[in-house]
């Protein structure tokens, strides 16, 4: 048996001297990398933000150990009250998904002094998901309902009309129960309501610029002509038959997504800017049961497709208390790169996307750019924040992403219909500014007439609410 | 001692191999063509059934949505998950489950023409033919071939009736005139099974294709640099087409009246039925395009071997063919696979000009098919 050579004492000290620095060095190491302290809102799909791939990456980049703190409650500005009347250290608060802030809201944490400015700069933008402008609002109709009463898909609005009503007399659901809601909407947003669907088939009709023309210089109100009080007299008529559900002005954005993704299948159409503003993800079954309906033919052959501009959200902002203010611009200018801003929106290059050969078509039938691999949005995962924080994907990406091949999946379903209604999106050549005043006028008289609280047929009515329209 | 214990090892560890190799097929007995028969009656199956958890279906088709609502009204108790995939996404996510040594998916339905499905999933015994023989002795003998195949369709040639009340060709050649410039749409083929099921089999038809030319132009076709005929008419028709993701894409642009043509899959004429603006074409010399058809197979060691039965026999259409879970799928541009089910479509597959993969040649071939693809669609970009 080999007896075990004892350790000389010269080598056996300088062997521990070199551990307990090596030891001393990590510490060391680890102790000097600055901390961010970040608050992050919860999501359903990021599992752990701490080790999350994307803030792993980040921290790599940037030299900097991020500590997250999990924000769980949905409402800003509760939180952000909360949080600066406290003493809480935190560097950088980001946003997204459910947690929101409109700059109206953070405009009131700016003068009050709570937000770093720097320059012009108060917040760090978060440019969106999917393709950039485009197409601000689509019709979904029932296609189990069609085929069950062998309905055609809407052409004009006399068809719309016919379909609308076959739908709430011919129990498409089969249910023997007069519980169809021919069309549903909400308050909530524009794109939520079908009333500004169809005062497309008449006139174009932008809500999102107070019903002006899309030239920066014009003054044509459209709400102010002919054609858009026939619309207007076309949604009366609608909703005098019962085929316009009062939801579309008193029913919030939940109450109308329990509404569509009912399994009692009650609903016959409902309009947004994306499928995914109201089907819940991960539901095949109900998106099956919708399908797009192109651009509506009006009376005078007006078929119009809204356009929406895409307005940068807000993804991050440093707080004034923080006193690593330099620190918290780096990493959140870091994130709006290219670089990083692709790890962001599809996960890890290589694994979960990678650089298309230009042989794949993209989701909205361009040339692709981007294949994705894993398609890891909106499902439960670990390699980015799933929209949270300040994002800035080139659009040559957004544009040229390939399709999961899902056929569930959102972006491809919303990619069809906007090919169908890219051709009639109006010309742009500017933007009349949304007017506060205006456009409360307008929506407020256009449920009046609808509702039938004022009458959009007596000439004397029409004046008085011409007559409003002066600003 | 040790070379006892070792011995009652291997013996323990060969019997639980066995075992676990049963254990998928318990009560089943496997036929010709390794098809997995099983004697039990619906009500027996239904009664082990649940005891299950709820049932996975991968598919090609939304169709099997309504199957699926028939079933759990038909079997309460029991329920199903449907996930719903392009071809080639479908295969990924099988094998990712059989790798993973738990998969989830129970049932698959895919588009079986290409190869792919054949060589990747069937071949490799990811995944496992179950053909009840009360049913099987209605199936047409390549409906149960290996594959148990549900449904009969065609990759075919559409035209947009919103821009012509009668198609405007008889000739496929017609389509390489520069006025079809953008104006014909067809799924990517390397992102779809059956378009690639077309377009790769195309290949095997020159000759038709040559005296299809020459019927079209009267001279015999020059063959500029390329190879053969096939490969001529792809590359010079491709300059006009534009490649989409899905037949979807293709029936909304014929609808738009974007698209003059568009090759999608025949069951999209069930969309002429809520006004969709499109109708095949039948005749077109030499071909129109190809058959294909739908196979629905069980996962090998799937988690609800009684409830994935069960489902089968249900889609099937049960023993006398007038079970609800067919019907969903027995609509105008699908053919009956079974004997006592009649066509959906009302013109026979007999009656129009479509060729027939060769699917070994398409497996074997794989490679330099795809080539060719991946360059014109390069090119086209």
């Amino acid at each position: 048996m080999r007896k075990r050579k004892p350790i000389p004492v010269l080598t056996g000290i300088i062997s521990i001297l070199c551990l307990f620095a090596l030891c001393l060095n990590g510490c060391t190491s680890k102790e000097s990398r600055e901390k961010l302290s970040v608050a992050i809102p919860e999501s359903a799909h990021v599992q752990d933000p701490e080790n999350n791939y994307y803030i792993k990456w980040l921290e790599e980049k940037t030299g900097f150990d991020l500590e997250i703190t999990t924000i769980r409650q949905s409402s800003c500005t509760g939180f952000l009250d909360a949080l600066f009347s406290s003493d809480a250290d935190i560097d950088i608060v980001m946003f997204g998904e459910d947690f929101t802030i409109t700059q109206d809201e953070l405009s009131d944490y700016v003068s009050s002094g709570d937000i770093y400015v720097n320059g012009d700069r108060t917040y760090y933008e978060n440019t969106g998901c999917s393709k950039e402008d485009g197409v601000g609002q689509i019709l979904w109709i029932n296609y189990n309902w069609l085929k069950a009463l062998s309905l055609s898909i809407p052409e004009n609005t006399d068809d719309l009309k016919a379909v609308l009503t076959a739908f709430k007399e011919a129990d498409p659901n089969g249910n023997e129960i007069k519980d169809e809601i021919p069309m549903a909407g909400s308050y909530e947003e524009y794109s939520l309501s079908p009333v500004e669907f169809i005062l497309n088939s008449f006139i174009y009709n932008d809500p999102y610029h107070s019903r002006f023309g899309l030239n920066e210089n014009s003054n044509d109100l459209y709400a102010a002509t002919d054609e858009f009080r026939a619309g207007i007299e076309y949604c009366h008529e609608l909703y005098e038959e019962g085929l316009l559900d009062d939801s579309i002005w008193d029913g919030n954005l939940k109450q109308l997504m329990e509404m569509c993704n009912s399994n009692q299948d009650i609903v016959g159409a409902f309009t947004t800017s994306s499928i995914s503003d109201v089907i819940y993800q991960g539901n095949p079954e109900i998106l099956a049961r919708y399908i797009h309906v192109p651009p509506v033919e009006g009376p005078d052959g007006e078929r119009n497709s809204l356009y929406i501009q895409k307005v940068p959200e807000i993804g991050a902002i440093i707080t004034e208390r923080s006193n690593k203010k330099e620190q918290a611009e780096k990493l959140l200018s870091l994130m709006l790169t290219p670089e990083a801003s692709l790890i962001a929106r599809y996960g890890e290059e290589g694994k979960d996307w990678i650089y298309s050969d230009g042989s794949d078509v993209s989701v909205y039938g361009g040339v692709s750019t981007i294949t994705t691999v894993n398609y890891i949005w909106n499902t439960s995962q670990n390699k980015h924040l799933n929209g949270i924080g300040p994002m800035n994907v080139p659009e040559e990406y957004l544009e040229g992403v390939t399709w999961n091949g899902v056929n569930s999946d959102f972006e491809y379903i919303n990619g069809r219909a906007y090919m169908s209604y890219e051709d009639h999106l109006p010309k742009v050549n500017g933007f009349h500014p949304y007017d506060d005043r205006l456009s409360e006028y307008i929506d407020t008289a256009l449920e009046e007439f609808i509702r039938g609280k004022k009458d959009v047929g007596s000439d004397e009515e029409w004046e008085r609410y011409l007559e409003g329209l002066s600003y | 001692m040790g070379k006892i214990s070792g011995r009652i090892v291997v013996l323990i560890l060969i019997m639980a191999l066995a075992l676990s190799g049963c254990g998928g097929t318990v009560g089943t007995e496997t036929k010709n063509m390794n098809i997995i028969t099983d004697n039990s009656t619906p009500e027996e199956l239904y009664e082990r059934a649940l005891k299950e958890d709820t049932l996975v279906v991968y598919t090609v088709s939304t169709r099997v949505v309504d199957t699926k609502e028939a079933f759990e009204k038909a079997y309460p108790g029991l329920f199903v998950e449907v996930r719903d995939f392009r071809s080639p996404n479908l295969i990924e996510e099988v094998e990712k489950g059989n790798e993973s040594g738990t998969p989830v998916c129970d049932v698959v339905l895919c588009n079986d023409n290409s190869g792919e499905f054949k060589s990747r999933l069937v071949d490799t015994g990811i995944v496992v033919p179950f053909l009840p023989e009360d049913i099987g002795i209605h199936m047409e003998e390549a409906a149960a071939d290996g594959m148990v195949s549900f449904l009969n369709e065609a990759e075919i040639l559409f035209y947009s009736t919103k821009v012509y009340e009668d198609c405007p060709i008889e000739n496929i050649w017609e389509l390489t005139e520069e006025k079809y410039k953008d104006r014909i749409y067809m799924p990517n083929p390397l992102r779809s099974f059956s378009t690639y099921a077309f377009c790769a089999s195309s290949l095997d038809h020159n000759r038709e294709l040559e005296d299809a030319y020459e019927a079209y132009a009267g001279e015999k076709l020059k063959l500029e640099g390329t190879e053969n005929a096939a490969e001529h008419f792809w590359k010079r028709v491709s300059e006009n087409i534009i490649f989409t993701n899905s037949s979807d894409e293709v029936t909304e642009a014929l609808n738009d009246g974007k698209a003059d043509f568009g090759w999608c899959v025949s069951s999209k004429l069930r969309l002429a039925d809520v006004g969709y603006c499109l109708a095949p074409v039948y005749k077109l010399t030499p071909f129109s395009g190809c058959r294909t058809s739908y196979a629905v197979m069980m996962t090998n060691g799937c988690k609800n071997e009684n409830s994935a039965k069960l489902f089968i026999r249900f889609l099937l259409g049960e023993k006398d063919g007038q079970g609800a879970g067919l019907r969903p799928f027995t609509t105008a541009g699908t053919w009956s696979v079974r004997d006592d089910i009649p066509d959906g479509n009302e013109v026979p597959l007999s009656e129009i000009d479509l060729i027939v993969p060769d699917q070994q040649r398409l497996i074997d071939e794989k490679e330099k098919r795809v080539s060719f693809w991946t360059d014109i669609l390069k090119g086209n970009r």
